[in-house]
Order: C-alpha cells, then sequence, then structure tokens
C-alpha cells in the first residue's frame, strides 16, 4: 500500500448552525491525483480551507506525511510541505511575475535582514537559487510565462496566465503537495486540456502529489486517479471517475431527486 | 466574553467599589454612574456615526471627531445669536431645540461635504488611501476652527441657561442628577429611537442595510449606493452635531481641539458594542462612558483616557467583533 | 502533445502577435509629449543612485558659506530629521501596507530616552543624572523604541487594518498623557519636559556642538539608513512584505509568517524613528512634549504621502518640499517668502485648472486680474472702509496688492466668512468642467487672495496645517502614489 501523504480522520466543520463538513474520513496518498467533486456549497474548498489552516476543525485530526498539522499557522503548514492555490486568484498584482514565484520561496531560505543588508556572500548565492528557481518553476508552463513577462506586473497577465502563475508560486514553496482550486475556471476547452496535461505532468516528471477541486468533469477525468464526490460535507461516493460519476447519489446530488426514480 | 460576562464583570467591579474600595459607600458610586452614562450618552450619539459609516463604507472616519466639534461651535454661534445664555431672545425650550436643529443640519451638511469631496473620489482606492485622506480631513477641520475661532475656550453657560437645580435623589446629600443631564439623557434617547425606525421601517433603512450587506448587489437591485452612503453621512454626521451640543451644554469647553479624544473615544464605544452594530453603539458608548466616570472617580482623572484606552485593547483581543457585532468571516 | 487532442496548441506561441503586441506595450503608451515627457522618461530610466545624485544639490546647498546657522538648523537639519522619520514611516506605510499612527510616539520615546540618559534634570524629588556617552544612549533610545514597537506591532497580531490604525492612535495619546500629565517618578518632568540634554559626545572625545557638525552626522544617518532599506527591499524580506502588503492571506498561505512580518516592520521603523528622535533631542539639547504632538504626525505623514509611499527617494523629495514649506510657514520667518509663493501657487493653479486650452487659461489670467481692480474701484466708490487697511509687512508686493486685494480697516468677521466661503467655493470648482469652472475660477482665486491678506498670512503656523490636511485630501485623490511611488492596481 502506498504511503499515505495526507489523511483527515472524522474531521468536522460548522460555522454558525451550518454543519459545513461533518465527519470526514479523507486521504491522499503519495503520487496520487485525487479530485474532490461535488455541486456548490459542498463543503470542497472549506476541506482546502481546513487542510491548509485558514481554519482549525471542530473535532477530528489532520495529518500530514504522519504528523497532526490541526492548530498550525498556515505559512507553518505550507513549509511542511502543502500549497494552494485560490479559486477567487490572488496574486500579488503589483509585484512582477518573477517576483511573485520569488516571493513564495520565502519558507525555505534562510537569509535574515541583518544578512541582507550586509549583502553577505551566502545571502548572494541563496538569492540567485531563489531567482534560479522561480526561472525553473515559470519555464514548465513553456513560453507563457517567459521572457519578457518576467519582468511584467501580474496584473497584466490574462486570466489563464494568472492560474497558471498561481500553480507556478505553489510549486515554489517546494510543497510535495498541491491542492489546487478549481485550475480550469475560466479557462477555454484548449486551455482547459493544456492545463489537464500539465496537472499530469507536474505528477509524472516533477513527483508532486495532488489534490484538486475542479467542476470540469473533462478535466477530472482526464487526470484523477481516484475521484472523491462531496455534498453537503459528507462524502457520498468515492473510486475511479467511472464508479464516481455513475454512482446514483452522485447523480442525485447534481441533478435532484429524478435519478432515483430511474432504475440503475 | 460575551454579554453574560459583561454582567458578571460589572457585578464584581460594583461589590468592588461599593464596598472595598478607599472611597467606597453607594452614593459616590451611583453618583459616578449617572454621570458616566449622561457622558455615556454623548459617546453613544457619536459611535452611532462611526458605527454606520464603517457599516456601510468600512471606512474609519477620523474626522468624525471633528464634526461633532463643528456641531458644538455651531450651536455656540446659534446660541450667541438669538441673545446668549442670560438673556435669549426666544423661550429657552425653542432656543434648545433651535441649537440642535442647526447643529444637526450644520453638522449634516458638513458630512455630506466631506464625503463627496473627500471619500467619493476614492471609493476603489486601495484600503489605506481614504484612511489618510480622513485624517487630511480631520486635520483640515481642527486648524480651520482655529484659524476662524481662535485657541480659547468657549462657554455655553448651559447652567445659566436652564437651571443650577437637578433631582436630588435619596435626600439632599444623596445622588444628584442636573436637569441639563436630564436632557441629554433623554435627547439621547430619543434619537436613537428615531435612528432605529428609519432604520427598521423606511425605505431608507432597507437601503442603507441592503448597501451596507453587498453594495455591488444592492446597486443592481436599483438602488443608488452613492445617494444612500450620502444619506448615511448626513445622519451620522447630524447625531455627531447632536453630541456636540450636548456636550457643549454639560462641559463649557468648546475648543478647537475637543474632536480628537471625543472622537477616539465614540470609536471606542462603537468597537465594544460592535462596529457596524447600532445597538452595540448605543450599549458601547454607555460602557465608555461609565467606564471613563469611574475611572475618573476611583482613580486619577489623568489616567481615565488610557484605562478607557485599556478597555478597547481588551475588547478587540477578546472579543474582536465586539458586544453585539457578529464575528467576520474570512472569505478565501 | 498527442493525437487526442486536434487543436494542437504550438509551445512557442510566442510568435502568434497577441504576445508581440504585449511585449511592445511599453513602446506604445502614450507619452507626455515635449520636455515633460523627456523629463518624465528620464527620471524613470534613471537608477536609484542616479536619482540620489540628482537631488544632491539640495543637501549640498546647506554646507555653502553663505546659508546661516540659523537656517542651517531649521531647515537643514529638520529636512533631515524628517527625511529619516519619513524614511522610517514608509517602512510601515509603504513597505508593509500598515496605517501606524502612533508613529511619533517612537520619536518622542527616542528623543525622551536619549534626553534621559544623557542629560540631568530633577523633579518630583528625584534627581536623574546618567550622561552617558552618545554611542550608549542612541543605542539604547534605538533599543527601547524598536522593543516598543514589538509591542504595539504585537497588538496587530488580532487585529484587522483600521483596528490597528485606532490602536496606535491611542499609543500615541498615551506618550502625550505619559510625558505631559503622568510624569511617574518624576522621569519625563511633565509638561517642562527634559532641558540640559548634553551635545552627542561619542566615546569621550568625539563630540559634535556645530549646527553645521549635526547636519553632518544626519547626513550620514539618512545616508546609512537609505542603504539598509534599499538593501532590505531588494532582499527576501521586502519581497515579503511586498506580497503581504498586496494580500496577507496569499502571503501566509505561501508560506510567509505575515505577522511576524508586520511585526518586524513595525519594529524597524519603530528603530529608525528612535533614532531620529534621539539626534533630535541632542541638537536641540532637550526634549519637549510638544515636540511629539499630532502635528508631528501630520508633518510626517504629508512627507510621506507627497513622496510617495514605498519610494525611497520620495521621502528625501517629500522632506525637503513638506519642510521648507513648514519652516517658510512658520511665526518667525518673514512673511515675504511665504506671500511670493503663495501668488505663485494662485498662477500654478490657473495653469494647472486650465492647462487644456491657451485661449482659457489667457482669460483666466486676464480675468482675474481685471477682476480684482473692477472689485477694487467698485469698493472704493461705495465702500471706503473696505480698502482703507493695510498689508501685513508687504515689502516689494505691497504696492500691488493695495490696489488689487480689498484690504478692510478691520476685516474680523468679513475674513472669517470670506474663508467659508472660499472653502464652498473650492469644493464647487472642483464639480464643474468647461467654460462654468472658468466662471467660477476668477472670483474663487480673487477670494483666496483676499482670506490670504486678510486672515491667512496673518496666522502662517495654523495656515500651514490646514494646507497640510488639504494636501493629504488632495494627493489620495488626485495622484495616490504621491510624487515618486508607482501607481497601484487593486482589484475589489
Amino acid at each position: 500500500m502506498a504511503t499515505r501523504l495526507l489523511e483527515l480522520k472524522g474531521v468536522s466543520k460548522a460555522f454558525g448552525g451550518l454543519q459545513v463538513i461533518s465527519n470526514l474520513d479523507f486521504h491522499v496518498d503519495e503520487n496520487e491525483i485525487v479530485s474532490v467533486i461535488g455541486p456548490n456549497g459542498a463543503g470542497k474548498t472549506t476541506l482546502f480551507n481546513l487542510v491548509t489552516g485558514v481554519y482549525t476543525p471542530d473535532r477530528g485530526e489532520i495529518m500530514f506525511e504522519g504528523e497532526s498539522i490541526v492548530g498550525l499557522p498556515p505559512n507553518r503548514i505550507t513549509r511542511k510541505g502543502v500549497a494552494r492555490t485560490f479559486q477567487t486568484l490572488r496574486l500579488f498584482l503589483n509585484m512582477t511575475v518573477k517576483e511573485n514565484v520569488m516571493a513564495a520561496a520565502y519558507g525555505h531560505t534562510r537569509a535574515g535582514v541583518l544578512r541582507s543588508v550586509l549583502r553577505t556572500p551566502g545571502m548572494r548565492r541563496e538569492e540567485r537559487e531563489i531567482g534560479k528557481l522561480a526561472e525553473e518553476k515559470l519555464a514548465f508552463f513553456g513560453q507563457r510565462l517567459m521572457g519578457y513577462r518576467w519582468n511584467q506586473p501580474a496584473y497584466s497577465l490574462s486570466y489563464a496566465n494568472r492560474r497558471r502563475l498561481e500553480i507556478a508560486r505553489a510549486m515554489a514553496t517546494n510543497a510535495r503537495l498541491l491542492l489546487l482550486d478549481e485550475p480550469a475556471a475560466g479557462m477555454n476547452p484548449v486551455e482547459t486540456r493544456e492545463i489537464t496535461e500539465l496537472i499530469g505532468k507536474l505528477r509524472d516528471e516533477l513527483g508532486y502529489t495532488i489534490f484538486v477541486i475542479e467542476h470540469d468533469m473533462h478535466l477530472v477525468e482526464g487526470i484523477s486517479d481516484r475521484v472523491v464526490a462531496l455534498d453537503h460535507g459528507i462524502r457520498i461516493a468515492e473510486g475511479s471517475f467511472d464508479e464516481v460519476a455513475t454512482d446514483p447519489s452522485v447523480v442525485e446530488a447534481y441533478l435532484g431527486l429524478r435519478a432515483k426514480e430511474e432504475p440503475g | 466574553m460575551n454579554l453574560g460576562g459583561l454582567v458578571v464583570a460589572l457585578a464584581v467591579w460594583t461589590l468592588y467599589a461599593v464596598y472595598l474600595s478607599p472611597t467606597h459607600g453607594w452614593t459616590f458610586f451611583f453618583q459616578l454612574t449617572v454621570n458616566g452614562i449622561i457622558l455615556g450618552s454623548v459617546y453613544a450619539l457619536i459611535a452611532l456615526g462611526y458605527s454606520m459609516v464603517y457599516g456601510i463604507l468600512k471606512l474609519l472616519n477620523f474626522a468624525h471627531g471633528d464634526v461633532y466639534m463643528i456641531g458644538a461651535f455651531i450651536g455656540f454661534g446659534v446660541l450667541t445669536l438669538l441673545g446668549g445664555p442670560l438673556n435669549p431672545a426666544i423661550p429657552v425650550v425653542l432656543l434648545i431645540a433651535c441649537m440642535f436643529a442647526i447643529a444637526m443640519i450644520g453638522a449634516g451638511l458638513l458630512g455630506l461635504a466631506i464625503e463627496r469631496f473627500a471619500y467619493r473620489p476614492l471609493r476603489n482606492a486601495p484600503r489605506i488611501a481614504p484612511l489618510i485622506s480622513a485624517l487630511g480631513v480631520a486635520f483640515f477641520l481642527e486648524n480651520s476652527a482655529l484659524l476662524l475661532f481662535g485657541s480659547q475656550f468657549r462657554d455655553y453657560d448651559g447652567f445659566d441657561l436652564v437651571s443650577y437645580n437637578g433631582i436630588h435623589l435619596g435626600g439632599d446629600s444623596g445622588v444628584f442628577i442636573q436637569y441639563l443631564g436630564v436632557i441629554v439623557i433623554v435627547g439621547a434617547f430619543i434619537l436613537m429611537l428615531g435612528l432605529i425606525g428609519l432604520v427598521q421601517w423606511t425605505r431608507l433603512g432597507k437601503a442603507m442595510r441592503a448597501v451596507s450587506f453587498d453594495r455591488e448587489a444592492a446597486a443592481m437591485m436599483g438602488i443608488d449606493p452613492d445617494r444612500v452612503i450620502a444619506a448615511t453621512f448626513f445622519i451620522g454626521s447630524a447625531l455627531a452635531g447632536a453630541a456636540g451640543v450636548m456636550f457643549g451644554l454639560l462641559f463649557s469647553q468648546i475648543y478647537h481641539l475637543m474632536g480628537f479624544l471625543a472622537g477616539l473615544k465614540g470609536f471606542t464605544a462603537a468597537v465594544v458594542g460592535g462596529i457596524g452594530s447600532i445597538p452595540g453603539a448605543m450599549l458601547g458608548g454607555l460602557l465608555v462612558g461609565l467606564v471613563e466616570s469611574w475611572a475618573r472617580g476611583y482613580l486619577n482623572g489623568n489616567v481615565s483616557d488610557l484605562v478607557v484606552f485599556g478597555v478597547l485593547i481588551g475588547v478587540m483581543l477578546l472579543r474582536p467583533s465586539g458586544l453585539l457585532g457578529t464575528p467576520a468571516l474570512q472569505k478565501v | 502533445m498527442s493525437e487526442s487532442t486536434p487543436p494542437h496548441v504550438p509551445e512557442s506561441s510566442g510568435q502568434i502577435g497577441v504576445d508581440q503586441w504585449v511585449a511592445q506595450a511599453d513602446e506604445r503608451r502614450e507619452r507626455p509629449a515635449g520636455l515633460r515627457g523627456l523629463v518624465a522618461t528620464g527620471w524613470e530610466k534613471l537608477p536609484p543612485a542616479g536619482k540620489l545624485a540628482l537631488l544632491s544639490p539640495a543637501i549640498v546647498i546647506p554646507f555653502l558659506p553663505f546659508v546661516s546657522e540659523g537656517n542651517l538648523f531649521n531647515y537643514g537639519l529638520f529636512i533631515l530629521i524628517y527625511a529619516l522619520l519619513g524614511l522610517g514611516l514608509n517602512v510601515v506605510v509603504g513597505f508593509a501596507g500598515l496605517l501606524d499612527l502612533g508613529y511619533v510616539a517612537f520619536f518622542g520615546f527616542g528623543a525622551y530616552t536619549y534626553a534621559f540618559l544623557s542629560g540631568t534634570h530633577e523633579s518630583k524629588g528625584h534627581i536623574y543624572t546618567h550622561h552617558w556617552p552618545a554611542q550608549w544612549s542612541i543605542l539604547t533610545a534605538v533599543l527601547v523604541c524598536a522593543v516598543l514597537g514589538l509591542f504595539l506591532g504585537s497588538s496587530s497580531r488580532r487585529l484587522l487594518g483600521d483596528y490597528l490604525a485606532i490602536v496606535t492612535l491611542f499609543f500615541g495619546q498615551a506618550f502625550v498623557v505619559l510625558t505631559n500629565a503622568a510624569n511617574p517618578y518624576g522621569i519625563t518632568n511633565g509638561s517642562n519636559g527634559l532641558a540640559n540634554v548634553a551635545p552627542l559626545e561619542f566615546f569621550g572625545h568625539l563630540s559634535i556642538n556645530s549646527t553645521r557638525g549635526y547636519y553632518w552626522f544626519l547626513l550620514g544617518c539618512v545616508a546609512f539608513v537609505l542603504i539598509v532599506l534599499y538593501c532590505i527591499s531588494e532582499s527576501r524580506t521586502g519581497r515579503a512584505w511586498k506580497a503581504s502588503r498586496e494580500d496577507p492571506l496569499a502571503a501566509e498561505m505561501m508560506g510567509m509568517p505575515v505577522n511576524r512580518l508586520k511585526i518586524m516592520a513595525f519594529s524597524l521603523g519603530a528603530a529608525i524613528a528612535g533614532l531620529a528622535g534621539s539626534v533630535f533631542a541632542a541638537a536641540q539639547t532637550g526634549a519637549f512634549p510638544q515636540n511629539f504632538g499630532t502635528q508631528v504626525l501630520i508633518l510626517i505623514y504629508a512627507v510621506v504621502i507627497l513622496g510617495g509611499t514605498g519610494s525611497l527617494t520620495g521621502m528625501i523629495v517629500g522632506a525637503i518640499a513638506i519642510i521648507a514649506s513648514n519652516q517658510v510657514l512658520d511665526s518667525t520667518s518673514p512673511p515675504n517668502v511665504a506671500r511670493v509663493l503663495f501668488y505663485a501657487a494662485l498662477i500654478a493653479t490657473i495653469f494647472f485648472t486650465m492647462r487644456s486650452s491657451w485661449p482659457r487659461m489667457a482669460t483666466a489670467f486676464v480675468g482675474t486680474a481685471a477682476f480684482g481692480f473692477a472689485v477694487h474701484a467698485f469698493a472704493d466708490a461705495v465702500w471706503a472702509r473696505g480698502t482703507a487697511g493695510e498689508a501685513t509687512s508687504g515689502g516689494f508686493l505691497s504696492g500691488a496688492i493695495r490696489h488689487w486685494v480689498l484690504l478692510p480697516a478691520h476685516p474680523g468677521r468679513l475674513a472669517v466668512y470670506g474663508y467659508l466661503l472660499m472653502v464652498v467655493a473650492v469644493i464647487t470648482l472642483v464639480q464643474l468642467k468647461g467654460w462654468w469652472r472658468l466662471a467660477v475660477l476668477v472670483p474663487t482665486l480673487y477670494l483666496t487672495a483676499f482670506v490670504w491678506e486678510n486672515l491667512l498670512v496673518l496666522q502662517p503656523a495654523v495656515t500651514r496645517y490646514v494646507l497640510f490636511g488639504a494636501l493629504l485630501i488632495a494627493v489620495m485623490t488626485i495622484r495616490p502614489q504621491g510624487l515618486f511611488g508607482t501607481a497601484k492596481v487593486e482589484i475589489v
């Protein structure tokens, strides 16, 4: 059995009286691509927020690499190796493309204020490394984010390029687990196909483990080793894409009760 | 900390003040409490303006305290024009009503002008821009008042105008409430009831709530947010103007810097009560008034401001959304 | 890429015209034509060191022998101290994006710490004579401020941006109470402040006694801080500050400890203010509560806002512009300089508001002049008292003023109403366009001159604060990035 990278045990979260996640057991194995699907309001983004530490669960345990990460501040969790993108893009808009990625290297670099002021050789070496790291991560997206784009402010990028930049930024944190929140939202079919391939490459060539929320079923079908369907904070189905897509309770969650009346 | 905790804290404090403190005794305590409630009514009116503007624009209107100062000056101007406190040209009741009305309208118009000129152009600017603009407005108003009215204290002579007398509770050595204090409390109460009525039951009130909830969605539903925001500024500033006149009646210290500390305390009241919440602002105002009055009586007058400040910090740390506010959920 | 994705996406989409179009965006961008465009582009292309070199004349002038000691103190020293303060506040406001309204308290704490450690005073029966050497008392002052900054910054841990502003404002207020009224154990000597403070003396023999010496020393401090801040802004920490200013939550999620960064910015800013404060206390050999009031806070903010938040060169330029005008409008300065500047500003206003059309500009000039003479002549005929006054120490302009501006013998209330009317007129003016604007502009300018001669020039010290207040509003509405900042895009 593959090693468990992320594991949730009996996690619950309520806002006011509304139970958003209830008693959820869930895991992501090393080198796996897991997709979470579910209708709007099913608790998918909340699940991400729980894992990355924006919210703390009311009950339950979240383990990353066998260690509990409940209650850690988000930046600590990121340093342990969990990085994410945002459904509503949250780039550092007034920083350049390259700076966006370089900033994300903060967690695994060392040079403090004093060394920056003294410009010690170590600090300068580290700066060069950060620069190289950023260029490397950006190069992953082909020509899209290369060359003159490095020095353009992030707000000048197109929507699809912003999504790509968010992924590059998450990669630069040296995370092992990437949480992608609707990476294909707002993209046209060609771009969606492209991002599907890229996510595959992220795992196959670079060894990332990927946990993705997505509404676009073509993308989910194209990449997922395993699909988990959520509704009202409860896991209603799990398995391969085909199994989940044909699961009556999933169809019901998406389309309403009609599915029940039909045989099959 | 919640309302229950507040009640317990107040009870413990009361017991301490009455039985254990160096200046113990019920009369002293009640006298300070009454003074605190009177002062608190003034703060509550200031806090309401802060809270309404914050609720609708998410903007700390630093200039609010100075609108209150201008309100106090307008009241003084009306009083002087109509013959002064000793031989008023019209009946005293009418005179006071005039002072309130004109100060409220004047302060309201000033609020409108400030909004139009200093805040509206910054509706879509970075968060820090309107704050700095507000700082500029506050400084502009303070120094304009200094330029125009000089630095000396003005005095309403409220006692000459109304009466030195008041209500004695529990005999001559008991608690004393001046008639002026009664006027202030009753006036503040009426204004707050009016405000609640306005927000709950009128079209404007509904529009205000809608805009504060989601400005863009409200705009799509046919509400003109600019007009609603302007109306909010008018009402909030008018309340501050009324508070200025009340302060003038009570304390006879009208000068160009009076708005700074009062504004800070009004803000504290708004935060303690839960910023954006109207009943919260009232409760917060009363609490700040009480704390200040008690601190003045039981501690040293110089440090009462610092005690109020301590309360603010405490509430912000223990319950950032205030006593009656709803916790804001961070959207990701 | 396989056969299964028929609409093949070319790897090097750089060939598609769209990307070149973007790549050449800068070349297509419209530049202001003529001299102005040339200057603007030239300035942008200059490296930071070059910008500073261009600004250096302003720094060198004070060394020329014809500058008197008094002017050097009033202008040179104050400009450098405010440049330091601006640089420090810029770390908090510009780099980290936090609004610190208690910043002036750190300046005060620095000055008081230095004055307490390097001076002598007696209060409430306690006698304090420490006379530490300057290197230790400055270091202590800087550290005290840095620690206080840590303390105040950590209150920001749970506070949203706006609440932080108010907590810091209270902190500034607490400082005023502490120095003015509370005076615990006679440490602060209450409202009398600390006099008898020793000038800078390092290691027992290296002492600074002259204003010129302080100027050199402060110049060194500014250069040092400038270099330090430049290095930090170009480092990992600088990037993290920028990121957490842009989007604190995203920065936190990308591994940056946002709270720690904020506290660090607070602390660094406070330390710089502490340095400025201790040199200030040494230069004026004392620390008094009125040196650290709200006025000073507004001055520092004016420096930062005018210079442009986030820009280091901007702080120097902002300090020169703000402090020079602050000192020109001091009540001890001769009013003529202020008057010349005022009328220059009046003419500049016509240029600025009417720059789109030459005929209108000409009409505005002629109209304003004619309007003034007409009003004056009319008043002469029907209201003799209205022209009976004299211009306040008019100097070489007094003749022209006497025949153009109405100068009543006792302006009194008239000046007050004029002021109120002027404020209303300016607000109206901003809303108008085209010929209407011109029509209102002419009387407004004349009214402004009337108010200036009859009210403002008599109280220059108050006038300047009114102007700085208005400046903050104007900069925020017209050019929020200030003179040297870069425009920011914010998507709400």
